[in-house]
Protein backbone atom coordinates (compact mmCIF):
# COMPACT_ATOMS: atom_id res chain seq x y z
CA UNK A 1 0.00 0.00 0.00
CA UNK A 2 2.75 2.35 1.56
CA UNK A 3 6.42 1.95 0.91
CA UNK A 4 8.97 4.81 1.54
CA UNK A 5 12.44 4.22 0.73
CA UNK A 6 15.37 6.45 2.45
CA UNK A 7 13.03 8.92 3.23
CA UNK A 8 15.35 12.65 4.49
CA UNK A 9 13.53 15.86 5.50
CA UNK A 10 15.59 18.68 7.11
CA UNK A 11 13.87 22.40 8.17
CA UNK A 12 17.04 24.50 7.82
CA UNK A 13 19.55 22.75 9.66
CA UNK A 14 17.92 20.65 11.72
CA UNK A 15 17.35 17.27 9.95
CA UNK A 16 14.10 15.93 11.00
CA UNK A 17 14.30 12.74 9.01
CA UNK A 18 16.72 10.73 8.35
CA UNK A 19 16.77 7.70 6.08
CA UNK A 20 13.45 6.10 6.83
CA UNK A 21 12.28 3.11 5.20
CA UNK A 22 9.18 1.32 5.71
CA UNK A 23 6.48 -0.78 4.27
CA UNK A 24 2.83 -0.30 5.44
CA UNK A 25 0.45 -3.56 3.80
CA UNK A 26 -3.27 -3.05 3.32
CA UNK A 27 -5.47 -3.28 6.55
CA UNK A 28 -2.06 -2.71 8.44
CA UNK A 29 -2.86 -0.69 11.84
CA UNK A 30 0.47 0.71 12.27
CA UNK A 31 1.18 3.74 15.10
CA UNK A 32 4.13 5.39 15.27
CA UNK A 33 5.30 7.11 18.75
CA UNK A 34 8.45 8.84 20.06
CA UNK A 35 9.08 11.55 21.79
CA UNK A 36 8.07 15.29 20.81
CA UNK A 37 9.97 16.15 17.94
CA UNK A 38 11.23 12.71 17.14
CA UNK A 39 9.65 13.29 13.71
CA UNK A 40 6.25 11.41 13.80
CA UNK A 41 4.06 14.03 12.69
CA UNK A 42 6.61 15.02 9.64
CA UNK A 43 7.06 11.57 8.69
CA UNK A 44 3.06 11.71 8.38
CA UNK A 45 2.49 14.72 6.85
CA UNK A 46 5.34 13.33 4.28
CA UNK A 47 3.07 10.37 3.19
CA UNK A 48 0.07 13.27 1.51
CA UNK A 49 3.17 15.82 0.63
CA UNK A 50 1.35 18.30 3.50
CA UNK A 51 4.95 18.31 4.03
CA UNK A 52 7.68 18.13 0.79
CA UNK A 53 10.77 15.02 1.15
CA UNK A 54 14.16 16.10 0.41
CA UNK A 55 14.91 13.04 -0.72
CA UNK A 56 14.02 9.52 -1.18
CA UNK A 57 10.85 7.91 -2.06
CA UNK A 58 7.54 7.33 -1.66
CA UNK A 59 4.89 4.88 -3.44
CA UNK A 60 1.38 4.52 -3.07
CA UNK A 61 -0.29 1.94 -4.67
CA UNK A 62 2.38 0.98 -6.29
CA UNK A 63 2.98 4.26 -7.84
CA UNK A 64 6.59 6.12 -6.54
CA UNK A 65 4.92 9.76 -6.35
CA UNK A 66 7.10 12.32 -8.23
CA UNK A 67 6.06 15.55 -6.85
CA UNK A 68 6.80 16.98 -9.50
CA UNK A 69 5.08 15.51 -11.82
CA UNK A 70 2.32 13.51 -10.03
CA UNK A 71 -0.83 15.31 -9.59
CA UNK A 72 -0.87 15.57 -6.01
CA UNK A 73 -4.36 16.50 -5.26
CA UNK A 74 -5.25 13.31 -6.99
CA UNK A 75 -3.01 11.40 -4.19
CA UNK A 76 -4.81 12.76 -1.70
CA UNK A 77 -8.10 12.12 -2.48
CA UNK A 78 -6.63 8.51 -1.69
CA UNK A 79 -4.97 9.82 1.74
CA UNK A 80 -7.29 10.58 4.55
CA UNK A 81 -6.07 12.82 6.95
CA UNK A 82 -7.27 13.00 10.28
CA UNK A 83 -5.65 16.66 12.33
CA UNK A 84 -4.51 16.60 16.04
CA UNK A 85 -6.43 19.96 15.89
CA UNK A 86 -9.84 18.46 13.98
CA UNK A 87 -9.43 21.60 11.81
CA UNK A 88 -13.01 21.38 10.31
CA UNK A 89 -14.34 24.43 8.32
CA UNK A 90 -16.04 26.67 11.17
CA UNK A 91 -18.21 28.76 7.98
CA UNK A 92 -20.01 25.31 6.97
CA UNK A 93 -22.12 22.50 8.61
CA UNK A 94 -21.11 19.45 9.81
CA UNK A 95 -22.98 18.04 6.57
CA UNK A 96 -21.44 20.47 4.68
CA UNK A 97 -18.00 19.96 5.76
CA UNK A 98 -18.44 15.78 4.71
CA UNK A 99 -19.78 16.73 1.32
CA UNK A 100 -17.25 19.60 0.56
CA UNK A 101 -14.71 17.70 -0.83
CA UNK A 102 -16.71 14.79 -2.42
CA UNK A 103 -19.10 17.33 -4.31
CA UNK A 104 -16.14 19.98 -5.19
CA UNK A 105 -13.32 17.66 -5.97
CA UNK A 106 -14.71 14.67 -6.85
CA UNK A 107 -18.02 15.97 -8.65
CA UNK A 108 -20.41 13.97 -7.20
CA UNK A 109 -23.95 15.18 -7.35
CA UNK A 110 -25.32 16.60 -4.13
CA UNK A 111 -27.69 14.59 -3.09
CA UNK A 112 -25.07 11.29 -3.51
CA UNK A 113 -22.94 12.76 -1.14
CA UNK A 114 -25.69 13.75 0.91
CA UNK A 115 -26.61 10.46 1.45
CA UNK A 116 -23.43 8.75 1.48
CA UNK A 117 -22.65 11.67 4.06
CA UNK A 118 -25.40 11.28 6.61
CA UNK A 119 -24.17 6.95 6.64
CA UNK A 120 -20.83 8.36 7.54
CA UNK A 121 -21.93 10.51 10.39
CA UNK A 122 -24.32 7.47 11.60
CA UNK A 123 -21.32 5.61 11.96
CA UNK A 124 -19.75 7.97 13.74
CA UNK A 125 -22.85 8.56 15.95
CA UNK A 126 -23.73 12.61 15.15
CA UNK A 127 -26.70 12.06 12.83
CA UNK A 128 -28.39 14.25 14.75
CA UNK A 129 -25.41 16.85 14.55
CA UNK A 130 -25.58 16.83 10.77
CA UNK A 131 -27.02 20.45 10.29
CA UNK A 132 -25.39 22.21 13.22
CA UNK A 133 -22.19 24.39 13.32
CA UNK A 134 -18.86 22.46 14.53
CA UNK A 135 -18.61 25.56 17.08
CA UNK A 136 -21.37 23.73 18.60
CA UNK A 137 -19.63 20.59 19.41
CA UNK A 138 -17.44 19.16 21.78
CA UNK A 139 -14.04 17.96 21.21
CA UNK A 140 -14.35 14.46 20.62
CA UNK A 141 -17.42 15.44 18.20
CA UNK A 142 -15.71 17.37 16.07
CA UNK A 143 -12.80 14.96 15.48
CA UNK A 144 -15.36 12.19 14.81
CA UNK A 145 -16.79 14.70 12.27
CA UNK A 146 -13.26 15.30 11.39
CA UNK A 147 -13.13 11.45 10.76
CA UNK A 148 -16.06 11.28 8.63
CA UNK A 149 -14.99 14.07 6.48
CA UNK A 150 -11.95 11.94 5.72
CA UNK A 151 -13.95 9.29 4.91
CA UNK A 152 -15.96 10.57 2.70
CA UNK A 153 -13.52 10.41 -0.31
CA UNK A 154 -13.96 6.60 0.35
CA UNK A 155 -9.53 6.66 0.66
CA UNK A 156 -7.04 3.98 0.54
CA UNK A 157 -5.28 5.01 4.02
CA UNK A 158 -6.09 7.04 6.68
CA UNK A 159 -3.64 9.06 8.45
CA UNK A 160 -4.28 10.20 12.15
CA UNK A 161 -2.08 13.13 13.50
CA UNK A 162 -2.41 12.47 16.95
CA UNK A 163 -5.89 12.66 16.85
CA UNK A 164 -6.91 12.58 20.51
CA UNK A 165 -3.85 14.93 21.99
CA UNK A 166 -6.53 18.21 22.00
CA UNK A 167 -8.68 16.50 23.86
CA UNK A 168 -10.39 16.49 27.54
CA UNK A 169 -9.35 13.16 28.71
CA UNK A 170 -12.86 12.30 29.03
CA UNK A 171 -13.36 12.72 25.33
CA UNK A 172 -10.56 10.37 24.37
CA UNK A 173 -12.57 7.34 24.79
CA UNK A 174 -15.30 8.04 21.77
CA UNK A 175 -12.67 9.25 19.04
CA UNK A 176 -10.35 6.23 19.91
CA UNK A 177 -14.08 3.72 19.61
CA UNK A 178 -14.42 5.18 16.52
CA UNK A 179 -10.74 4.44 14.91
CA UNK A 180 -11.11 1.32 16.43
CA UNK A 181 -13.82 0.48 14.38
CA UNK A 182 -12.36 1.48 11.64
CA UNK A 183 -9.23 -0.66 11.98
CA UNK A 184 -11.60 -3.55 12.93
CA UNK A 185 -13.61 -2.81 9.26
CA UNK A 186 -10.01 -3.80 7.64
CA UNK A 187 -8.86 0.46 7.11
CA UNK A 188 -5.23 0.93 6.49
CA UNK A 189 -4.59 3.24 9.09
CA UNK A 190 -0.73 5.13 10.51
CA UNK A 191 -1.86 6.88 14.06
CA UNK A 192 0.55 8.90 15.50
CA UNK A 193 -0.78 8.87 19.34
CA UNK A 194 0.54 8.80 23.08
CA UNK A 195 -2.37 6.98 23.68
CA UNK A 196 -0.22 2.97 24.59
CA UNK A 197 -3.58 1.38 25.67
CA UNK A 198 -4.88 1.84 21.61
CA UNK A 199 -1.39 1.29 19.70
CA UNK A 200 -1.54 -2.09 22.36
CA UNK A 201 -5.43 -3.01 21.43
CA UNK A 202 -5.27 -2.45 17.89
CA UNK A 203 -2.11 -1.91 16.07
CA UNK A 204 -0.10 -4.64 13.92
CA UNK A 205 2.90 -2.85 14.23
CA UNK A 206 4.39 0.20 16.33
CA UNK A 207 6.89 2.02 14.62
CA UNK A 208 9.15 3.69 17.54
CA UNK A 209 11.14 6.94 16.10
CA UNK A 210 13.95 8.99 17.97
CA UNK A 211 15.68 11.82 16.65
CA UNK A 212 14.44 11.63 13.03
CA UNK A 213 15.23 7.74 12.84
CA UNK A 214 13.07 4.16 13.59
CA UNK A 215 15.09 2.58 16.39
CA UNK A 216 12.11 -0.19 16.79
CA UNK A 217 9.75 -1.68 14.60
CA UNK A 218 7.75 -4.37 16.05
CA UNK A 219 4.54 -6.44 17.50
CA UNK A 220 3.17 -4.37 20.42
CA UNK A 221 3.12 -7.33 22.56
CA UNK A 222 6.91 -7.44 21.97
CA UNK A 223 7.32 -3.81 21.64
CA UNK A 224 5.90 -2.53 24.94
CA UNK A 225 6.42 -5.66 27.07
CA UNK A 226 10.16 -6.58 25.89
CA UNK A 227 11.50 -3.48 23.95
CA UNK A 228 14.84 -4.34 22.13
CA UNK A 229 16.25 -0.62 22.67
CA UNK A 230 17.67 1.45 25.03
CA UNK A 231 15.99 4.65 23.27
CA UNK A 232 12.34 2.74 23.44
CA UNK A 233 12.91 1.23 26.92
CA UNK A 234 13.35 4.87 28.24
CA UNK A 235 10.26 6.49 26.59
CA UNK A 236 8.19 3.86 27.98
CA UNK A 237 9.13 4.03 31.12
CA UNK A 238 8.48 7.97 31.01
CA UNK A 239 4.91 7.56 29.53
CA UNK A 240 4.04 4.59 31.03
CA UNK B 1 -31.13 82.32 16.83
CA UNK B 2 -29.25 83.92 13.79
CA UNK B 3 -27.29 80.71 13.28
CA UNK B 4 -30.45 78.85 12.99
CA UNK B 5 -32.30 81.42 10.71
CA UNK B 6 -29.10 81.38 8.89
CA UNK B 7 -29.20 77.27 8.63
CA UNK B 8 -33.05 77.06 7.47
CA UNK B 9 -32.32 79.71 4.94
CA UNK B 10 -29.02 77.98 3.28
CA UNK B 11 -31.52 74.48 3.20
CA UNK B 12 -34.62 76.24 1.65
CA UNK B 13 -31.62 77.55 -0.56
CA UNK B 14 -29.32 74.21 -1.06
CA UNK B 15 -31.21 71.52 -0.10
CA UNK B 16 -31.88 70.18 -3.43
CA UNK B 17 -28.77 70.67 -4.56
CA UNK B 18 -27.00 69.17 -1.97
CA UNK B 19 -29.43 66.51 -1.93
CA UNK B 20 -28.02 66.05 -5.84
CA UNK B 21 -24.41 66.74 -4.63
CA UNK B 22 -24.87 64.06 -2.20
CA UNK B 23 -25.90 61.41 -4.73
CA UNK B 24 -22.57 62.32 -6.56
CA UNK B 25 -20.75 61.71 -3.64
CA UNK B 26 -22.21 58.23 -2.88
CA UNK B 27 -22.10 56.99 -7.00
CA UNK B 28 -18.40 58.33 -6.78
CA UNK B 29 -17.97 56.49 -3.39
CA UNK B 30 -19.59 53.10 -4.60
CA UNK B 31 -17.31 53.53 -7.78
CA UNK B 32 -14.31 53.81 -6.42
CA UNK B 33 -14.38 51.69 -3.39
CA UNK B 34 -15.83 48.66 -5.55
CA UNK B 35 -12.58 49.38 -7.73
CA UNK B 36 -10.12 49.62 -4.63
CA UNK B 37 -12.21 46.45 -3.32
CA UNK B 38 -11.03 44.49 -6.54
CA UNK B 39 -7.72 46.56 -6.50
CA UNK B 40 -7.64 45.30 -2.99
CA UNK B 41 -8.05 41.41 -3.85
CA UNK B 42 -5.49 41.60 -6.47
CA UNK B 43 -2.58 42.83 -4.58
CA UNK B 44 -3.75 40.80 -1.20
CA UNK B 45 -3.28 38.02 -3.57
CA UNK B 46 0.01 38.78 -4.91
CA UNK B 47 0.83 39.46 -1.19
CA UNK B 48 0.04 35.93 -0.02
CA UNK B 49 1.20 34.14 -3.48
CA UNK B 50 4.93 33.49 -2.18
CA UNK B 51 5.87 34.37 -5.92
CA UNK B 52 8.78 37.14 -5.33
CA UNK B 53 8.03 38.93 -8.33
CA UNK B 54 4.25 39.54 -7.35
CA UNK B 55 4.94 40.60 -4.07
CA UNK B 56 7.61 43.34 -4.56
CA UNK B 57 4.77 44.63 -7.26
CA UNK B 58 2.38 44.78 -4.23
CA UNK B 59 5.20 46.02 -1.98
CA UNK B 60 5.52 48.90 -4.26
CA UNK B 61 2.09 49.90 -4.86
CA UNK B 62 1.38 49.74 -1.08
CA UNK B 63 3.95 51.78 -0.43
CA UNK B 64 4.18 54.61 -2.82
CA UNK B 65 0.09 54.88 -2.54
CA UNK B 66 0.73 55.10 1.32
CA UNK B 67 3.53 57.39 1.17
CA UNK B 68 1.51 60.50 -0.17
CA UNK B 69 -0.91 62.21 0.67
CA UNK B 70 -4.49 61.54 -1.20
CA UNK B 71 -4.79 65.33 -2.54
CA UNK B 72 -1.32 65.19 -4.13
CA UNK B 73 -2.45 61.51 -5.79
CA UNK B 74 -5.74 63.18 -7.17
CA UNK B 75 -3.80 66.31 -8.51
CA UNK B 76 -1.53 64.10 -10.07
CA UNK B 77 -3.38 61.62 -11.23
CA UNK B 78 -6.00 64.27 -12.64
CA UNK B 79 -3.34 66.59 -14.46
CA UNK B 80 -1.14 63.33 -15.55
CA UNK B 81 -4.01 61.39 -16.74
CA UNK B 82 -5.91 64.45 -18.73
CA UNK B 83 -3.14 65.22 -20.72
CA UNK B 84 -2.82 61.81 -22.05
CA UNK B 85 -6.53 60.63 -22.00
CA UNK B 86 -9.31 62.83 -21.68
CA UNK B 87 -11.40 61.52 -18.77
CA UNK B 88 -14.49 63.03 -17.13
CA UNK B 89 -13.66 64.54 -14.10
CA UNK B 90 -16.29 62.38 -11.89
CA UNK B 91 -13.92 59.31 -13.73
CA UNK B 92 -10.56 60.69 -12.98
CA UNK B 93 -12.06 61.11 -9.34
CA UNK B 94 -13.34 57.61 -8.76
CA UNK B 95 -10.23 56.36 -10.54
CA UNK B 96 -7.86 57.83 -7.75
CA UNK B 97 -9.92 57.56 -5.26
CA UNK B 98 -9.66 53.36 -6.25
CA UNK B 99 -6.29 53.75 -6.40
CA UNK B 100 -5.72 54.79 -3.41
CA UNK B 101 -8.08 53.07 -1.00
CA UNK B 102 -6.50 50.03 -2.71
CA UNK B 103 -3.85 49.88 -1.39
CA UNK B 104 -5.34 50.19 2.19
CA UNK B 105 -7.74 47.65 1.39
CA UNK B 106 -5.39 45.07 0.18
CA UNK B 107 -3.58 45.43 3.45
CA UNK B 108 -6.82 44.47 5.45
CA UNK B 109 -7.59 41.15 3.02
CA UNK B 110 -4.07 40.26 3.14
CA UNK B 111 -4.08 40.57 7.18
CA UNK B 112 -7.58 38.78 6.97
CA UNK B 113 -6.27 35.88 4.52
CA UNK B 114 -3.09 35.10 6.54
CA UNK B 115 -4.97 35.59 10.32
CA UNK B 116 -6.72 32.00 8.81
CA UNK B 117 -5.28 29.57 10.78
CA UNK B 118 -3.19 27.06 8.42
CA UNK B 119 -4.83 24.19 9.24
CA UNK B 120 -7.90 25.22 6.99
CA UNK B 121 -5.41 25.24 4.04
CA UNK B 122 -4.06 21.65 5.08
CA UNK B 123 -7.13 20.20 5.73
CA UNK B 124 -8.61 21.00 2.48
CA UNK B 125 -5.44 20.12 0.52
CA UNK B 126 -5.13 17.07 2.68
CA UNK B 127 -9.19 16.41 1.28
CA UNK B 128 -7.19 16.73 -2.53
CA UNK B 129 -8.37 20.59 -3.01
CA UNK B 130 -6.03 22.17 -4.92
CA UNK B 131 -4.85 25.64 -4.23
CA UNK B 132 -7.17 28.21 -5.58
CA UNK B 133 -10.29 25.67 -5.03
CA UNK B 134 -9.11 25.54 -0.98
CA UNK B 135 -8.68 29.63 -1.13
CA UNK B 136 -12.29 30.36 -2.99
CA UNK B 137 -14.25 27.53 -0.75
CA UNK B 138 -12.30 27.57 2.59
CA UNK B 139 -10.07 30.12 3.29
CA UNK B 140 -11.41 33.10 1.84
CA UNK B 141 -15.32 33.26 3.28
CA UNK B 142 -13.80 33.28 6.66
CA UNK B 143 -11.36 35.92 5.52
CA UNK B 144 -14.00 38.02 3.99
CA UNK B 145 -15.91 37.60 7.34
CA UNK B 146 -13.15 38.80 9.26
CA UNK B 147 -12.52 41.66 7.22
CA UNK B 148 -15.81 42.85 7.06
CA UNK B 149 -15.50 45.49 10.28
CA UNK B 150 -11.85 46.81 9.20
CA UNK B 151 -13.48 47.27 5.75
CA UNK B 152 -16.11 49.23 6.67
CA UNK B 153 -13.70 51.57 8.61
CA UNK B 154 -12.13 51.68 5.76
CA UNK B 155 -15.34 52.18 3.16
CA UNK B 156 -16.42 54.87 5.59
CA UNK B 157 -13.03 56.49 5.41
CA UNK B 158 -13.43 56.53 1.48
CA UNK B 159 -16.82 57.98 1.70
CA UNK B 160 -14.88 60.86 3.46
CA UNK B 161 -12.39 61.64 1.31
CA UNK B 162 -14.13 61.29 -1.45
CA UNK B 163 -14.55 65.06 -0.63
CA UNK B 164 -11.42 66.13 -1.97
CA UNK B 165 -12.73 65.62 -5.21
CA UNK B 166 -14.19 68.75 -5.00
CA UNK B 167 -10.70 70.31 -6.10
CA UNK B 168 -10.74 68.53 -9.74
CA UNK B 169 -13.92 70.71 -10.08
CA UNK B 170 -16.43 67.27 -9.53
CA UNK B 171 -19.72 69.05 -8.26
CA UNK B 172 -20.14 66.19 -5.37
CA UNK B 173 -21.16 67.17 -1.68
CA UNK B 174 -18.11 69.25 -0.47
CA UNK B 175 -17.49 71.05 -3.67
CA UNK B 176 -21.18 72.68 -3.37
CA UNK B 177 -20.27 73.84 -0.01
CA UNK B 178 -17.15 75.67 -0.99
CA UNK B 179 -19.43 77.61 -4.45
CA UNK B 180 -22.43 78.09 -1.48
CA UNK B 181 -20.29 79.67 1.06
CA UNK B 182 -18.91 81.76 -1.98
CA UNK B 183 -22.56 82.71 -2.76
CA UNK B 184 -24.04 83.38 0.96
CA UNK B 185 -20.81 84.23 2.52
CA UNK B 186 -21.92 82.01 5.16
CA UNK B 187 -19.20 80.08 5.75
CA UNK B 188 -19.50 78.40 9.06
CA UNK B 189 -23.34 77.96 8.57
CA UNK B 190 -22.74 76.29 5.05
CA UNK B 191 -20.18 73.70 6.32
CA UNK B 192 -22.25 73.16 9.19
CA UNK B 193 -25.24 72.02 7.16
CA UNK B 194 -22.79 70.17 4.76
CA UNK B 195 -21.20 68.55 7.48
CA UNK B 196 -24.73 67.12 8.72
CA UNK B 197 -25.07 65.79 4.85
CA UNK B 198 -22.01 63.35 5.84
CA UNK B 199 -22.72 62.43 8.89
CA UNK B 200 -26.23 61.29 7.87
CA UNK B 201 -24.14 59.46 4.59
CA UNK B 202 -21.57 57.68 7.04
CA UNK B 203 -24.94 56.61 9.37
CA UNK B 204 -26.72 55.37 6.53
CA UNK B 205 -23.55 53.22 5.68
CA UNK B 206 -22.44 52.17 8.93
CA UNK B 207 -26.52 51.02 9.32
CA UNK B 208 -26.02 48.86 6.38
CA UNK B 209 -22.23 47.38 7.51
CA UNK B 210 -23.88 46.38 10.07
CA UNK B 211 -26.61 44.82 8.98
CA UNK B 212 -23.95 42.68 6.62
CA UNK B 213 -21.91 42.05 9.35
CA UNK B 214 -24.51 40.45 11.43
CA UNK B 215 -26.23 39.04 8.58
CA UNK B 216 -22.56 36.70 7.76
CA UNK B 217 -22.02 35.65 11.25
CA UNK B 218 -24.03 32.24 10.91
CA UNK B 219 -21.57 30.10 12.86
CA UNK B 220 -20.95 32.05 15.96
CA UNK B 221 -23.20 31.96 18.51
CA UNK B 222 -23.23 35.68 20.69
CA UNK B 223 -21.23 35.90 23.37
CA UNK B 224 -23.19 35.90 26.51
CA UNK B 225 -24.53 38.77 27.62
CA UNK B 226 -23.98 40.18 31.77
CA UNK B 227 -27.86 39.74 32.44
CA UNK B 228 -27.54 36.21 31.24
CA UNK B 229 -24.18 35.32 33.62
CA UNK B 230 -26.09 36.92 36.21
CA UNK B 231 -29.06 34.91 35.39
CA UNK B 232 -26.13 31.83 35.11
CA UNK B 233 -24.87 32.08 38.53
Amino acid sequence: MIKVRNLAKSFGSLQVLKNISLEIKKSEVVVLIGASGSGKSTLLRCLNFLEMKDSGEIEINNQVIDVKHTDLNKVREHVGMVFQHFNLFPHMTVLENVIEAPVHVKRKMKAEATEKAMQLLARVGLTDKAHVYPEQLSGGQKQRVAIARALALEPDVMLFDEPTSALDPELVGEVLATMKDLAREGMTMVVVTHEMSFAREVADRVIMLADGEMVEDAHPSVLFSNPQHDRTRRFLQQIL
Amino acid sequence: MDFLINITDIITHHGKAFLEAAWVTVSLTAVSLVMASVIGLVFAFFKVSGVFVLQKVADAYIFVVRGMPLIVQLMFLYYGISSVIVLSDFTAGALALGIHSGAYIAEIFRGSIQSIDRGQMEAARSLGMPYGLAMRRIVLPQAFKRAIPPLGNQFIIGLKDSSLVAYIAVTELFNRALSAQADNFMPFETYFVVGLYYLALVAIFSFILNRLEKRLDTSRTPLPTRKHKEVAA
